[in-house]
């Protein structure tokens, strides 16, 4: 280890750069939440009004709406995502050829790489249309046509699907990743004794793949609740019945479309809690302290 | 039965699941290339998946009737140079943190770390007023200034650079060596791995951004290709082929980039949920 200042040169722009653009936006939207702010107004009719604006929230059936769907989205992804992507690596691991792997791990990532805006657009009016891929797909299985985006039921289905999709090659490249790493010796062991796949999957896999775990549990969360463009395309001011209006997307209309930033500040002041919320609660649920 | 004739029983029945999930996954894109060479009207009767009469025309409309180059080449201006710097910034705060030793170092890395758990989306409005304080609001530097220190790619580079012995760097310093030199030509080489898969991260996060465009950026001939897209289908709402024609110029570039180099792509991916 050395000493010299040669860290603080390097460090104090950094630092810098990260208080700017970092430190002061956080602070800002917790100090703008407390204003009456509008942009176009002059300066001295933007006022403070105290605790009005995170006030008004618990009586905003639009804000309770955009939550309700927020905890609707992220739940139903999350869970969904977790499960399809553990069997798919598990199913991927279980594979003893290196080559049928790493063709499907490609196949299952590739969505990952693309925009988020152009996957949103080319499912919603290639996929989702009502001669679309979806309900050809429905069809073959002899279900009637559906109305995807069209209807407030099937609205944030939809968008779901398409959430999941461009998301979950992800995971499976990081469980993978994290399925390799635990020694074979444990499944053969278990193999030995008896043990079903099933039972390898809860009692060795599951439990050994903790710290991936708890990684890709918080990441996904954390992304999910931020998911933005997908919405703003396909459910712009809401969709259908507003059924697609998530805290995201309703900070920005309140922001940018009403120009009431002092309550789209309190909006993401909110957003910001619940995220911190949840992945506190996730981290000490899922605390996991299994070695190999 | 024997062992191994299940084994490969149970093989075969996965590999034809997978196959048939695979192929599913790949559906989006082949709606995608099969509209896109229909005519708008043939979409809407949705016929058949392939083409009736195959037409070039959507390309053409999305070449000629927008300024397509002009957005391509905005993302590749915000893309290659925001994860030019993030690297520089990144792999030398690493190297910091993990070869030196100075007053507040833990903090400051803790400090650093906590950035890296502000979500985004909860900060538009202040960075959007932040970005139209500074004069940056309409102009490219908003997508690049605000993202040249990341604390991921911090951690990434520290996690690398640990692994080095220390031993390497007072050689080179007993031989009067430079701080400055010693990262260029001992450090930088030895963490490539983590390099590249912060590369990919920067430029894919940098490209495929569409939330900091729509904030920072006002004129279509500055946006970047995702805004430009979302610009260019409330031109022509109806017009479905145009559309898929467009969305396959803004993935095919990233996706072609991403088979030509997937195995980094996919150790790059790996290493980050390992470290």
């Amino acid at each position: 280890m050395k000493k010299s200042k040669f860290p603080y040169i390097v460090l104090t722009p950094m630092l810098l750069l990260l208080a700017i653009f970092v430190i002061l936006p956080i602070i800002g939207s917790f100090v703008i939440g407390f204003f009456d702010y509008n942009p176009l107004r002059t300066s001295d009719t933007n006022v403070f009004i105290g605790f009005d604006n995170f006030l008004s929230l618990f009586q905003d059936e639009l804000f309770l709406k955009s939550l309700s769907n927020t905890l609707y989205f992220v739940g139903v992804v999350v869970s969904v995502n977790l499960v399809f992507t553990l069997t798919i690596s598990w199913a991927l691991c279980s594979l003893r050829s290196n080559k049928w792997r790493s063709l499907f791990r490609v196949n299952f990532f590739m969505p990952c790489v693309a925009p988020l805006a152009a996957v949103a657009l080319v499912w919603s009016r290639s996929l989702f249309a009502s001669r679309g891929g979806m309900n050809d797909l429905i069809g073959f299985f002899g279900i009637a046509p559906v109305n995807w985006i069209g209807s407030a039921s099937t609205l944030m289905p939809s968008i779901i699907i398409l959430s999941l999709w461009a998301d979950v090659g992800y995971n499976i490249v990081l469980f993978i990743a994290g399925m390799q790493g635990i020694p074979e010796d444990y499944y053969e062991a278990a193999e030995i004794d008896g043990a079903n796949p099933i039972a390898r999957f809860f009692r060795i896999t599951l439990p050994l793949l903790g710290r991936t775990l708890t990684f890709v549990i918080s990441m996904t969360l954390i992304s999910q609740f931020q998911a933005f463009a997908q919405f703003s395309i396909i459910a712009s001011n809401g969709g259908t019945g507003r059924a697609g209006y998530v805290l995201s997307t309703y900070i920005y209309d309140v922001g940018f479309k009403n120009k009431d930033m002092g309550y789209a500040s309190a909006v993401a002041v909110a957003l910001f809690l619940l995220i911190m919320v949840v992945t506190l609660l996730q981290r000490r649920l899922s605390r996991v302290d299994w070695g190999y | 039965m024997t062992l191994s004739q299940r084994r490969k029983i149970s093989h075969f029945i996965i590999i034809v699941v997978m196959l048939g999930i695979g192929i599913l996954f790949m559906m989006p894109y082949v709606w995608m290339i099969m509209n896109s060479f229909k005519a708008s009207v043939e979409i809407m009767k949705g016929v058949s998946l392939l083409p009736q009469k195959f037409i070039w025309d959507n390309y053409v409309t999305v070449a000629t009737g927008a300024p397509i180059l002009t957005w391509f080449n905005n993302s590749v201006i915000v893309s290659v140079l925001t994860t030019l710097i993030v690297l520089f910034t990144s792999s030398l705060a690493g190297y910091v943190f993990a070869k030196f030793d100075f007053r507040g170092k833990n903090m400051i890395f803790w400090f650093i770390l906590a950035t890296m758990m502000v979500p985004s989306q909860t900060t538009m409005i202040p960075s959007f007023l932040l970005i139209e304080t500074i004069g940056l609001y309409n102009n490219l530097a908003a997508l690049v200034v605000p993202s040249m220190v990341g604390g991921f790619g911090i951690y990434l580079c520290r996690q690398f650079i640990e692994d080095i012995p220390s031993s390497l760097c007072e050689a080179a310093c007993i031989d009067g060596a430079r701080n400055l030199y010693i990262y260029w030509r001992i450090i930088v080489p030895l963490i490539m791995p983590a390099i590249s898969a912060l590369a990919i991260f920067t430029f894919l996060a940098k490209w495929n951004d569409y939330l900091g465009p729509l904030l920072y950026l006002n004129d279509t001939d500055k946006m970047t290709m995702p805004l430009a897209l979302r610009f260019f289908s409330s031109q022509r709402k109806s017009d479905v082929g145009a559309i898929m024609a467009a969305s396959a110029m803004v993935m095919l570039p990233v996706t072609i980039v991403f088979l030509a180099f997937q195995k980094q792509f996919i150790k790059g991916i790996a290493i980050t949920g390992m470290k």
